[in-house]
């Protein structure tokens, strides 16, 4: 049984591995210029509208946001160009998604420490119960146990 | 000789429960008028001390720099480019002929413009925000105004000052950089008196 540890620990390891490159590897990411502008549009604020992205708005703003992003596509600018250029003139509220600098790179930056520190408390107590003394019964005990099975089998 | 009216005690009668009720409403109506007082004061407070409904200055991160790009076709055919104002404050309006505020603002626009056209110092332009051309031309004919009026079909222009709704207006200093951002409508007092703040910061040694 005990052999049978570190194989299920380098199964899981294995599994890890490989969903690890499928999720890097293919990302669902876009694939033409038309997908790129719509799951960019997805990440922008419509600056007239509480609450929707400019790939769902009709405000004027938001469509002339997206011309502005499609034009820029077409231009060749890389997906965080596109984006400086809206917060140069909007402002950071104008991105859904937080940056990864200043405050906003908070709301990336504190799920992983928490995991991390979840990881290393769960590692901690791990080593605690290893390190433990194992008990082992004295031969009191085992009279003890055999006086009261002897009872317990008797008339 | 017996007291015809002992004062120890009054056993109240039915109809005395309506004479001890007359303070209690008395101090209720006290307390419903001093509440009303004190709403209407601090209303009326509201109402002076809060920022006019125009010459709103509004801070953008545009502000400081070089004005984005504005050039294109008029609503009279010919065209306009902000790089061909240079060492002329440049007043840029977005407006649509939907818009109330607008129409509210364009009688003082006029009169900026009309001013500024003597005297050379500043030139006023106008973008068209998600409207159509024909009635902003029946706007003008109607209302007054010969300045330009770019037309801004794919809303380019708007993105690049970054306009959510209208009426908005920058201020451009003669070296083209965005000085102040205006919502909700302009006079013509507040933007000469924003030219002459920022003449006089540049005269003390900032550079508009």
């Amino acid at each position: 049984m005990r052999r049978a540890r570190p194989i299920a620990w380098l199964a899981m390891a294995a599994v890890l591995a490989v969903a690890l490159a499928v999720g890097v590897a293919d990302d669902g990411g876009p694939h033409t210029p038309e997908e790129r502008a719509r799951s960019l549009a997805e990440t922008v604020a419509c600056p007239a509208c509480d609450g929707q992205s400019v790939a769902e708005s009709d405000a004027a703003a938001s469509r002339g946001i997206r011309t502005l992003i499609a034009e820029r596509i077409e231009q060749g600018a890389s997906d965080d160009a596109i984006r400086n250029e809206l917060v140069a003139t909007w402002g950071e509220s104008i991105l859904l998604t937080p940056g990864g600098s200043g405050v906003g790179g908070l709301v990336w930056v504190l799920p992983v420490a928490a995991l991390v520190l979840a990881l290393a408390g769960v590692g901690y107590v791990f080593w605690r119960w290893r390190g433990m003394a194992v008990v082992h019964a004295s031969a009191a005990d085992r009279e003890l146990v055999d006086g009261a099975l002897a009872r317990e089998d008797g008339p | 000789m017996t007291d015809p009216v002992s004062t120890e005690s009054v056993t109240p009668e039915p109809g005395d429960d309506d004479v001890a009720e007359v303070p209690a409403r008395r101090r209720t109506g006290l307390v419903v008028s001093v509440v009303v007082a004190v709403l209407a004061v601090g209303f009326v407070a509201v109402l002076a001390t809060r920022e006019p409904a125009t010459d709103r200055r509004r801070d953008s991160p545009l502000i400081g720099k070089v004005a984005p790009p504005l050039a294109g076709r008029t609503l009279d055919g010919g065209s306009f480019d902000i790089d061909d104002q240079q060492s002329r404050w440049v007043v840029v309006n977005f407006f649509a002929t939907w818009c109330v505020p607008c129409w509210v603002e364009h009688p003082e626009l006029d009169a900026f413009d009309r001013a500024h056209r003597r005297t050379g110092d500043a030139v006023l332009v106008s973008v068209l925000f998600d409207d159509d051309p024909a009635s902003a031309r029946e706007f003008f004919a109607d209302s007054g105004g010969t300045w330009p009026v770019v037309l801004d079909d794919d809303g380019l222009v708007a993105s690049a000052f970054g306009i959510p709704k209208v009426p908005e207006s920058y201020l451009v200093t003669p070296s083209g950089r965005v000085a102040v951002k205006f919502t909700g409508g302009v006079t013509r007092d507040g933007l000469d008196r924003a030219i002459d703040q920022l003449q006089r910061a540049a005269a003390e040694g900032e550079t508009p």
